[in-house]
Formats: structure tokens, sequence, C-alpha cells
């Protein structure tokens, strides 16, 4: 029944997707207790497109993205990036996946406090021990508009500035996909519009392939794509039309 | 990533300073230790240089078996004409430097405490080692010469009167000379000087020699001319170059020393061992409270490992740092261990402070490791952090509840701890290998106590909290309940406490036992009202002082007790000799076999045995025995009953016959005198009847103590050693309340959120800081009582077998009370700074901290 919902952009599907999941579950919890917080998902994501995922609390859309991240284990089911078959990796090869392809944007910044902007930027590079290729950060950085703040620490930067470090830190390993976790849900309005503004400018100069959850129609309306899920299962699939349109979807949903 | 490492500790600078402290007073200690023995080592090699300058080959006796002062038997003079024959000495010359006293015309000693004194003869101009920096060498038999350190703690000049005593009444000199050796110190040690037979009579050594000092012809190497000596000296001589003799006095010092070494670097090894807890908690902490950022860290694809390095180099610097600090702190300490030293009378020499590069590494290798070994378990924990920890709001990553592991290994570790305690104890091993296994096993017991310790907290919270509760009301409850929050942060927090204070309980105790104990034996064994003794009960005093007392009006008896070491079928143990007349007056033998008529007639070659040495020898009544003397000499002894020795026996392990004692041991002099008084006699007024008389009659080193007396002087020693005990577990103390400080701070910091709640809700500052001390009291009484019911248990345990040797413990409770009163005090003080920082919080920042 997912199957039928989950109806991709047709002009795409030539091409491999980048993040393919096939028969999601998760469960926590055993007997009276259990929880089906994912229930049966097939996904895919392809290459250079801006997917939002979206549900009422409980749906499974935060589950739906550590799992896909390789953050969290499916009960069963198989996630692969890039062909890669990821839900059976060990914590080595997960830590070199990470290295290689993914990047992640947090609600809560998580920047290190005791680094400049640069430094946290860079800072994937030098876990990686990777030479960083000085031209792309210099991009990064003036893409993200911070380059009178590189020497800034955190604490001197607002909110909206910060996020934006960690989008330029997300984005210097050219990522394969980029996870953002509710990534304007600590921020006003405007400093919102910024991140948002950044992550579909990176989708669409350079083709970078994001995935999103939000619980923010406004936020969501950015993407490319709008996925939802309701008790763990996708029930809604399809371009954003507007902000509004989103609201109507979400109500429905609830 | 390492720079990243190198950030973060400087941005929490002040918590890994405090870290540090946990190492620094430990290293301290282990470098200071090495500095003062080194230093002191190097002192005593200096002297032993110095004056052997112009001697190339020097001859000395064997010493068969080393005898409780130190002192090497003399041979005889004849010995010298032989050397003088041998091809190639240019010159040689016998001397005498025997232990003596030297005191000033008012027989006050010129020594500092402890410190010995010598009676040295001077010789030929070429064996001179000292320089005269005033006045000129005794040219006559009634001048002498006092070394510089000595004449001016004494402030004697030329002119002055100084009075010596060897083995017999004191005599006067004229002061004509101050020497000086090189440019070394003697630390307390006194050396007077005087004419070669004035030395000899003196010290009872006619036609007797300490050692001969020769000069080679040029030409003749030492090691040529000690060889063809040896071959015409007796056997018992040995004969050594003027180099090999320096190092083999220096080494037997060094060895005296390690000791010294051994018991300071026991209680760095304490210090350490606390330290090692207050780092473990800090480390436990800042790893939880980092949670987040290791996922983070994790997310942007860090392995385990390189969160593992990065929390183990966080420890490797801190161990670096306090280290270096130690080793610097160490420095002083060595400077002020040895006032301590010197305060206490037992100053050591000391030319300038030597920090060896074995002490470096030492310490930073101890330092590093310990700061290591104790972050492992919370570095390791740190790699168990998911990435997923990123995202979560209020992750606490509890690491699986192992409560049946940590049981069976807490079970396990106190089993292991109380056998190595039981087996060191059952197979009476003495000295550094026993006490090692006995401190061994109280680790493994300590550290399954704080295994097991959180499960305590609670309850102990509840118990101990509840007064505290009772006054601070509402604070207090809080308090209370913070306290028992986070079970295994209390727990560790007051283990490390509880290790110092067990060990203060238990020499708290052992000492107030060792008191009872020996007051007991004064009881037991001294039916008389006086003992006498040589000034501070170190050297023994002439001869000549107990006929002396004997003829004292109001004095019935008196009689001297000499000693000696001797091996007695080759076990070394020490023997007494007495006056058979009176003895049974003045002393109480404990018979196994035989009776008092076996002491009062006793014959020259009996001896009356102790059951111990007895039993260890296999032999009885009627079985003879062999005593070898210091020179070597052996002596057939038959043996007439045995008694039963206690621990502290005043006779030894075997008494023989004052003669068969000055004939076949030398010893003439008496190490005590045990007096009884005609019955009625005043004792105050016979006491400074005998005293008065002893030093009209010249004898001014001889103490008088009555039995009180002799209480207090061994209860005032006993207490000096606990005294310097205290000092040096003060030290552990100090650091484990460090790690109350920075566990508090820690605590506070996390606890930003909830204190500014309280503040919104209108608590004011002042019970913000009432509810931080409250939590630091109770924590510090969890540690004192559990380190005084520890202390207390181990002292019961370790009395058990001791008993069997007249030891018997008692439980000083006042002291006790008074140590857990300090205990809380101190927990009040480390809480002062923390309980400001935390009604410092701004309540709206402390809502709104994220």
């Amino acid at each position: 029944m997912e199957s039928t919902l989950a109806a991709p952009d047709q002009s795409q599907s030539s091409e491999s997707p980048i993040v393919k999941a096939v028969g999601l579950e998760r469960i926590y919890g055993e007997g009276q207790a259990e929880v089906r917080a994912l229930d049966g998902v097939d996904v895919e994501f392809e290459e250079g497109r801006f997917t939002s995922i979206m549900g009422p609390s409980g749906s499974g859309k935060s589950t739906l993205m550590h799992i896909l991240a390789g953050l969290d284990k499916p009960t069963a089911g198989i996630v692969e990036i890039e062909g890669t078959d990821i839900t059976h990796l060990d914590d080595g090869d997960l830590t070199q996946l990470r290295r290689d392809k993914l990047g992640f944007v947090f609600q809560f910044f998580n920047l290190l406090p005791v680094l400049t902007a640069e430094e946290n930027i860079l800072l994937p590079l030098s876990i990686a021990r990777k030479k960083p290729d000085q031209e792309w950060v210099d991009q990064v950085i003036d893409r993200v508009g911070l380059s009178d703040r590189r020497d800034h620490r955190p604490s001197e930067l607002s909110g909206g500035q910060q996020q934006r470090v960690a989008v330029a830190r997300a984005l210097v390993t050219k990522p394969a996909v980029l996870f953002a976790d509710e990534p304007t849900g600590n921020l006003d309005s405007k400093a919102s519009e910024d991140v948002l503004t950044l992550l579909r400018g990176a989708v669409d100069e350079v083709g970078q392939t994001v995935i999103m959850v939000t619980h923010e129609p406004d936020a969501a309306a950015h993407g490319d794509r709008l996925i939802a899920l309701r008790d763990g299962k996708l029930v809604h699939d399809a371009p954003p039309v507007s902000a509004d349109n989103v609201i109507e979807l979400l109500k429905t949903l609830a | 990533m390492l720079s990243l490492t190198f950030k973060n500790l400087w941005a929490r600078k002040w918590r890994s300073l405090m870290t540090a402290v946990a190492v620094i007073f430990g290293i301290a200690l282990v470098a200071g230790t090495y500095v003062l023995t080194d230093t002191t080592n190097q002192a005593f090699d200096q002297i032993f240089n110095d004056s052997l300058a112009g001697t190339d080959v020097v001859v000395t006796a064997k010493s068969e078996v080393d005898q409780q002062d130190g002192s090497t038997p003399s041979f005889s003079a004849k010995v010298l004409k032989e050397v003088k024959g041998v091809d190639g000495v240019k010159q040689a010359a016998g001397s005498i430097f025997t232990q003596g006293a030297i005191l000033d015309k008012d027989a006050d000693s010129v020594g500092g405490g402890f410190a010995p004194q010598f009676i040295a003869s001077t010789g030929p101009k070429i064996f001179d080692a000292v320089t005269y920096p005033e006045g000129h060498k005794p040219t006559g038999p009634h001048e002498a010469t006092l070394d510089q350190a000595a004449a001016d703690r004494a402030g004697l000049g030329i002119g002055d009167t100084i009075q010596l005593i060897g083995s017999g009444r004191a005599v006067p000199f004229k002061l004509v000379g101050i020497t000086q050796l090189g440019g070394s110190s003697f630390g307390g040690t006194s050396i007077a000087a005087v004419q070669l037979p004035v030395a000899q009579a003196l010290t009872d050594k006619r036609g007797q020699f300490d050692q001969i000092s020769v000069a080679a012809d040029s030409g003749v190497s030492p090691e040529e001319l000690r060889d063809r000596i040896a071959k015409v000296v007796p056997k018992e001589l040995r004969v050594e170059t003027a180099q090999e003799n320096a190092d083999r006095n220096a080494s037997e010092i060094k060895d005296s020393l390690q000791f010294l070494t051994i018991a300071l670097l026991a209680f760095a090894a304490i210090a350490l061992f606390v330290g090692s807890f207050v780092i473990f908690n800090v480390f436990s902490i800042t790893v939880a409270q980092r949670t987040r950022e290791f996922g983070m860290l994790r997310t942007l694809g860090a392995s385990r490992r390189q969160i593992l390095r990065t929390v183990l180099i966080e420890g490797l610097i801190i161990g670096l740092v306090g280290a270096i600090l130690g080793i610097v702190v160490g420095f002083g300490l060595a400077a002020g261990l040895s006032a301590v030293l010197k305060a206490v009378g037992a100053e050591l020499p000391a030319n300038s402070l030597q920090l060896l590069p074995r002490t470096i590494i030492v310490s930073l290798i101890i330092g590093v490791g310990v700061t290591v070994v104790s972050s492992l378990i919370p570095a390791f924990r740190s790699t168990r952090v998911p990435p997923i920890a990123a995202l979560a709001e209020n992750l606490v990553v509890g690491g699986k509840n192992r409560v049946v592991i940590r049981t069976v290994i807490a079970v396990l570790l106190a089993a292991l701890g109380l056998i190595l305690i039981a087996t060191a104890l059952i197979s009476g091993k003495d000295g550094g290998s026993g006490a090692a296994q006995i401190g061994g096993g109280a680790v493994c017991v300590l550290i399954a106590i704080s295994i097991f310790a959180p499960k305590l907290v609670t309850p102990a919270a509840r118990i101990l909290g509840a007064p505290i509760e009772k006054l601070g009301g509402l604070t207090g409850r809080l308090a209370r309940e913070n306290a028992q929050r986070n079970p295994s942060r209390t727990a560790v927090t007051a283990a490390a406490l509880m290790i110092g204070l067990a060990l203060i309980a238990f020499v708290t105790i052992f000492a107030s036992g060792l008191s009872s104990s020996v007051n007991k034996v004064i009881d037991d064994q001294l039916p008389g009202e006086i003992t006498l003794q040589g000034t501070g009960g170190i050297l023994p005093f002439p001869a000549g002082a107990i006929p002396v007392v004997q003829n004292v009006d109001g004095v019935e008896a008196a009689s001297g007790v000499r000693f000696v070491s001797a091996k007695v079928d080759g076990k070394t143990a020490a023997i007494s000799s007495v006056d058979p007349a009176d003895i049974v007056k003045v002393y109480t033998v404990e018979w196994k076999e035989g009776s008092d008529s076996d002491l009062t007639g006793l014959k020259d070659g009996q001896l009356v045995i102790g059951d111990k040495l007895a039993d260890d020898l296999g032999v009885g009544v009627g079985d003879s025995v062999t005593l070898t003397s210091q020179k070597g000499r052996k002596f057939k002894f038959k043996v007439s009953s045995i008694m039963k020795t206690d621990s502290i026996s005043l006779a030894g392990e075997g008494i023989i016959s004052q003669n068969s004692m000055a004939r076949d041991f030398n010893q003439k002099s008496d190490a005590v005198g045990l007096v009884k008084l005609d019955p009625g006699a005043d004792l105050d007024k016979t006491q400074t009847l005998i005293e008065d008389t002893l030093k009209a009659k010249d004898f001014p080193t001889v103490d008088v103590l009555n039995q009180g007396e002799l209480k207090d002087q061994q209860k005032s020693q006993i207490n000096g050693l606990l005294a310097m005990i205290y000092v040096l577990l003060a030290l552990a103390v100090v650091v484990s309340l460090v790690g109350i400080v920075v566990t508090l701070i820690l605590s506070i910091y996390e606890r930003t959120r909830e204190l500014g709640m309280l503040r919104a809700v209108g608590m004011s500052r002042r019970q913000v800081r009432r509810m931080v001390r409250y939590e630091a009291v109770i924590t510090a009484v969890i540690g004192a009582v559990s380190g005084l019911i520890v202390g207390v248990v181990f002292a019961f345990l370790i009395g058990i077998p001791l008993s069997g040797d007249g030891f018997e413990l008692s439980y000083p409770i006042g002291t006790l009370i008074v140590i857990l009163i300090l205990t809380a005090l101190a927990g009040v003080i480390a809480a002062i700074y923390p309980a400001r920082k935390a009604a410092k919080l701004d309540v709206l920042e402390a809502v709104s901290y994220e």
C-alpha cells in the first residue's frame, strides 16, 4: 500500500537512488509495551534532491531518519546508501561511512565552544585526517556568509550564525547525503529562512542530496519532495505545493 | 583532534588543574623523598670522602653481628706495628672514633636531638682531614676541639669548657679549636676530638684502635698496598682502600636511610591511591557531561578509538602537569621535611638539594601512570556513547547495570585482600615484603568497599542526613537527596576520604594500644619505682652510675641491665646481662621453666633463654648453645632456664651474667638501671636526691625517671611518631577534600537549571549556600564514618595475632569522635567555594541555560 503512495518523480528514476530503504520496521519494547515506530517503510531518495520528512509526534519520522543515517538499527529491513547495505555494518565501517558519505545538521547546532567557527567547520576533516580543499572550504564559508566571522567562537555568534556554521560543517566533506534534524527548530523565522535558503542553494548549485526532518510547514515547503509518516507508515509522498498546502496535509494526518 | 584536546583542556583549565592536584601531592611526596634522601646520601658521600683525604688504605675490624647503635668493634693497637713494617707504607696511625656524649660546662648536650655524638682522636698531620677556622689542634691532655656546627649550636667558643663522656664519668676539657671538614655539614651530628691516648682512655679503649689509616709511598697504588697489608694483619680485620671504605660507609648509611625512603614512599602511594579516586570521579562526571559532544563527534566521523584517545590524552596531560608541579612542590617539600626532621631532633646532613634525573623520570612516570590508569574506565565508557547521543536532548548514557558483575568483583577483591592480609600476618613475614603484602591486601579491600559503596550511599545518606534534615528543613532534605541522587559519584568521593580516615583511625588505635601495652609492661615487669637511662634513652650510660645510686639514702636496690646483639646458634638476638644480686627485686620475670633462683644464682656461661628463641632454635634446659660476639668470637653457653618473652621484653631474648657480658662481649655500660626504694622512702625526695648525686658524681647523662615519667616518655615518643604519620596522612585527606570540592562544582554545573528554578521560586542565596554545604557535610561524614569503621575493624583484625605478644588494643573513643567532627568541619570548608559559586548563579541565565 505504501508503495503506491510513494510516487517518486519519474524524471529521475533512470538513476539508481542514493539512499534506499526496504521493508523498514522498528519495534521498541516487548509484549504489551510494544511500540511499532516504523511499520514497513519502503522509500528511495534520488541524488540532488531536497526531501522533507514530516509527521505528527510519534509518527516515526525521527526514527526513520535515524535509521537512514545509520544512527539506529532497524528491527527488520535494510538501508542502502550508494548501493551499500548499512544496516549490517560494524562500528568501524559505520564510522568510515560517516566520514565519507554523511553530513549532519542538528537542532541544537552542536558546535564545540572551544573552537572557532572555521575550526568547527573543518572538524570533520581533521577527525578523518583529510587535507582540506582550501578553495572548497572558502567557497563553503563564503556561501554561508561567515567570511568575516571565521575566527569567532560559537558564543560570539547568533543562533542563526551558529546553525550556518553547522551547515558549512556538514557541507565541507561533500557528503553523499546531508541529514538535517529539525534544523530550524531552535531559530527565529529570519534565521530559519537563511538556513533553509542555504540548504536549498546547496541542492540547486552543487547537487547536494538533503534529507530533513521538520515539523514546520514553511521549512518543508523549501523541499523538492515531502514525505509524511503516520503511525510508522508512509502516508504521503509528493512535491510540496506551498506552506498552506502542507498545513492542510498535516491537518489530515493529525 | 590533538589540538581539540588541548583546547578542551584549556577551556576547562580550572577543573583540570584541580584534577591535577590529585596527583600533585602524591608526586610531591615521591619527588620530595628522593630529593631528601639523595641530598643526604650525597652529603654522606662527601663527608666520608673528605674525612679520608690523605689516607690511602684503611684498616678496621669486621663486625660479625650488627649492633643497634651501629658501632664497630675496636682492635688491638699492636696491629699498627705490623702495618708500619709493610713495604710501601709511608705513614700509618691508629685512631678512635666512638659514640659518646658532648656537653657544655652546665652539662647540657651540644647536640641536636637524636643525632649521634662522637669522640674522635687527632693524629699526624698527613691524615688530618679537618681545617681549623679558629684555634688549633689539641696540644695537651686537657684540650679538645669541636666541629663548627656543634659549637655554633651550643654557642661555644675558644676557651670555653666542654665535658666529654665516653664509658665513664664526665671529663672537662678546654676548647682550643673549631674544626671544619671540607664544605660539608654533618647535620645534627657532633664531633669532639682529643689526643689519641686521651680518646682511648675516655672510651675505655686503652691499647685499642677503631681504625688505622695508612698513607702509601709514592709509586705504590692503594690497591697494591691494601693487598700487602691484608697479608700481615689478623683475619678479623678488614683492609680497604680509602675509596672502598668511603663507599662502604656511605652505602651502609644509604641502607639505613632506605627505611625512611620506603616509609615516605608508602605515604606517597596512599596519597596517590586517594588521588586516583578523585581523578576517576572527575573523569567519570566529565565524560557523562560531554555525552552529547562525544555523540556529535561520532556523527562527524570520529571513531571510538579517537574518542578514547582524546580522553586518555587529557588524562596524560593532566598527569604530566600534575607530575611537573609535583616535582616543583616536592623540591620545596624536601626542604620542609628536612626542617621537620631537624625540629624533631633527627637532622640530616645536607649540602645542596639534589634533583637527580631518576627523581624526575620516576615522578613523571608515576604521575602520568596514575592519572591515565584512573581515567581508563571513564575513557572506555566514553567510547560507548553512540552517535545518536548528539540528537537526544537529555540523554544519560548509563552503562548497563552490571550489579551482578560489580558485586562479584567486589566480593572477589575483598576475599583476595583478606587472604593477602591473613597470610602475611600468619606467616609472620617481617619488614618490607610483609608490609607490602598487607598494604596490597588493604588496597584490594578498600577498592572492594568502594565498588560496593554506591549501594550503601542511599541508606547512609538517609541515616547520617537525618539530623541535617531536621536541622536544615527543606534545604537539608534537598541536600540529602542531592547526595544520594548519584550514588556512585558520592560513593567514590566519600571512599577517597574513607581511605585517609581509615588509616588515621587505624594508626590512632594502634598507637593508643602501643602506649597501653607499654604501660602494662612497665607495670608488670618493673616492681621498682625508678628507672635510669642514658639521656633520651638512646646511649647506654657508664657502669659507675649504678653503684652511686645504690648508695643513695632511701634506695633499697639498684640494678643495671646491659645489652648486646649477638648470634645465638646463628640467629641474631638481643642479649642482656644483669647483676644477679638485686635483679629480682627490680625486675619481674615470668618463667616458663625455672624460677627466680635461676636468676639470682646465674653463673658465668649460663644463659636464661626466652621461650620464643628457645622454640626457634629447638633447645631446652640443659642444652648448649653457641653465642657469637660482634668480633666473631664464639662462646658456649648452657641454657639454665626459660623465661617468657613478650614483644616488649626489657631483658631481650636471653640473659647472661655481667661477667660473661664484660669478658666475652666487651659491654660494660648499662642500657637501663632499675631502682627500688626502701619501703616508706619518699618518692619525690629520693628521686631528686638520686639526680643530684649523679650530677655531683659527674654522671650528668643519666636520666632519672619515675614510672609515671617513664610512661609519659614512652607515650610522647609514640605520639611524636603518630604526629608525623598524621601529617603525612593529612596529604591524602587534603586530596580527598579537593575531590569533594571538584565533585560539588561539577554537580552544581550540572544542576544549573535546577538551581535557577529553585531561586526562581524563592530560594535565597543563603539557602542555596546552605544546601551545598549540607551536601558536602553529608558526603564528608559518610566518608568519615565508613573510614573510622574500616579503621577500627582493621585494627581489631591485625590486633588478634599480636595479642599473643602482649599487645593489647585500646580504642580512644574521644579522639575518634574528635576526628569525626573535624572531618565534618573539613566538609564545610570544602563547600565554601562551590557554595559561593552556586549562590552566584544568575536566576534568568540559569533557567534559560541550554
